[in-house]
């Protein structure tokens, strides 16, 4: 019997698990001749604001403890631009889900993004209430459960039906508080974590190694932290938990679903190399076959103690 | 742009040509290499599940060669960190990961620079690329090589057997050459002759070429240099500021650019 890898996020049916996270895969075609996009279970496009923005000044990405510490600071064309070149040659690939990344320095500003897309053909919106780069929006707004879920509410209400996915600030007291609002607020899914906020700096000069000074750290250092948060919202919430953290393989894949997951996002290592999704989707399917897995729901959530 | 493909190719050799600086010649892979500026990203560690350094090395091409059927590339790479450790360390017939053609070169930005005599600044392991512009045969090219330290200078007959006109200088005095900035030389240079530069090295160094290149009326092309996190566009990690308040992917619409458009105030 063949695996099967198939996905359910609200009315969409995503065919795996395997999702390309915003800020890796670009606005979904420049990566496209090493992983189409129609292959994968869906692509997060760059996050998009309201107008235009133009990030934070260099340098903005550093190797640090295995890992990738970023403060890109959300550059990024604008709801418009993306309307008017990204959408239609995307969709045009057939088979391509399609999930727009929001962001905002205020509760306005995401939903003037979300009332736009929301007459266009993306498929799923992901509020990034947890860019640890900006000093309003970002990591800022998602600390807060109540306004978290006050933009959540307004945004499904705004999304003609389409999913929304709330993806979560990962330094919080307590990050199934959150989780927990943006269920009652009516999100169909929640993704985390975003980055950690993290610091890189060189001995000899003194200086550190991004121009906004703090970055968010990601890729292999964060996986077992990612692990527990995934592991503690899918035993708080019961819409759908997208792992994201450190996933290089197959196995990393396999243990955020063991955890809990419905679904993982990669992200560092698509800029690894661009054909990892690929790979993990492959080796997903010979893993489901070898331990006769038949459904992502079958692995979902099977996480044991190490005395069983 | 050149159709980037992903494959692994075969070492041929590995040549030091000074302080810290190896020639790695491997066999070419398909694309057109041929533009200077145009670069790939090589990998001879570990690749899934991507360890220690996470990233491919991006490197500019330093030469490309066709004799018959036998098309090869050439890199110099400067050692620095733990990826060029690497990639220094490498034998005959080791195998790379190689990611290209990447970016675009001089001549897609420039396309008649090759029929005016031109002054080539590099600095550092920015000379890399200029042994592609000398071989496609410039009038009177004239190369200004500048090191922070003679320790770090490339062999003196290595550079003399691709450049046969070359000033050096050195920060601290030591090694071949004069003792200051390249871009005092060129400042000289231009005050007997002016012509357009052609540039790549560290972020200083272009920008202060910039301000030269306007005093003196003269054209600036550069080959720039920053992180770059995916080589391929979507980490936005190279994204460099313009003048015109827009942006700017170094590693996709560079790496050469009108290095008089860059807002070098702003990073």
């Amino acid at each position: 019997m063949s695996a099967d890898l198939k996905v359910k996020l609200g009315p969409l049916t995503l065919k795996n698990p395997v999702i390309a996270a915003s800020g890796v895969f670009g606005y979904g075609l420049e990566l496209a001749a090493f992983c189409p996009p129609e292959n994968l279970g869906a692509v997060i496009l760059k996050g998009v604001g309201a107008e235009p923005w133009p990030g934070n000044s260099g340098p903005r990405l550093v190797e640090a403890a295995g890992g990738l510490v970023n403060a890109v600071g959300l550059e990024n064309m604008g709801v418009e631009s993306l309307i008017k070149k990204v959408l239609a040659p995307l969709k045009k690939r057939g088979g391509v889900i399609v999930g727009a990344n929001l962001i905002g320095h205020s509760l306005e500003e995401y939903l003037a993004v979300a009332k736009k897309l929301a007459e266009t053909e993306v498929d799923f919106f992901e509020l990034n209430v947890s860019c640890p780069n900006l000093s309003q929006g970002g990591a800022a707004f998602g600390s807060d459960p109540e306004l978290t879920a006050r933009l959540t509410e307004k945004t499904v209400r705004l999304a003609r039906g389409k999913p929304v996915v709330v993806k979560l600030p990962p330094l919080v007291t307590d990050i199934t508080e959150v989780a927990k609002k943006v269920q009652e607020a009516g999100a169909t899914a929640v993704s985390l974590i975003n980055s950690l906020p993290a610091l890189v700096i060189d001995a000899k000069t003194r200086r550190a190694a991004l121009g906004n000074i703090t970055g968010g750290l990601s890729g292999p250092p964060i996986k077992p932290l990612a692990l527990r948060q995934v592991w503690l919202c899918a035993r708080a919430v019961s819409i759908p938990v997208i792992g994201i953290g450190g996933i290089m393989t197959a196995a990393d894949a396999a243990e955020f679903i063991i955890a809990g997951a419905s679904a993982v996002q990669l992200g560092t290592a698509i800029l690894a190399d661009p054909r990892t999704p690929l790979a993990v989707i492959e080796e997903l399917e010979t893993y489901f076959k070898e331990e006769n897995i038949h459904s992502v729901g079958d692995l979902k959530g099977t996480i044991k103690g190490p005395w069983e | 742009m050149a159709d980037p493909k992903i494959t692994h190719t075969e070492v041929l050799s590995l040549t030091q040509r000074g302080g810290h600086i190896f020639q790695l010649i491997v066999k070419a892979p398909p694309g057109d290499w041929t533009d200077p500026g145009v670069f790939a990203k090589l990998r001879a560690w570990a690749e899934a599940p991507y360890v220690y350094p996470l990233l491919d090395r991006p490197i500019s091409v330093h030469r490309f060669s066709k004799n018959g059927p036998e098309r090869t590339l050439e890199f110099l790479i400067r050692e620095i960190g733990p990826g060029t450790s690497f990639l220094a360390k490498l034998k005959p017939t080791d195998k790379l990961k190689i990611t290209g053609p990447l970016g675009r070169g001089l001549l897609s930005l420039a396309p008649d620079i090759l029929s005016q005599p031109l002054y080539l600044v590099a600095g550092g392991i920015g000379l890399a690329p200029m042994a592609c512009v000398l071989e496609l045969k410039p009038p009177k090219p004239l190369l200004f090589y500048g090191e922070r330290s003679g320790c770090f200078q490339i062999d003196r007959d290595y550079l003399a057997s691709f450049a046969p006109d070359f000033m050096a200088s050195t920060e601290d005095g030591r090694g071949y050459g004069q003792k200051g900035l390249v871009t005092g030389l060129v400042r000289k240079a231009l005050e007997v002759e002016k012509r357009t530069i052609l540039a790549c090295g560290p972020r200083g160094m272009l920008a202060a070429l910039a301000p030269l290149a306007r005093k003196f009326g003269v054209r600036l092309y550069v080959s720039g240099e920053a992180f770059f996190g995916c080589g391929l566009g979507v980490c936005l990690s190279c994204s460099l500021p313009l003048s015109d308040k827009t942006r700017f992917r170094l590693c996709q619409e560079g790496p050469v650019i009108d290095g008089l458009k860059v807002d070098w105030d702003k990073r």
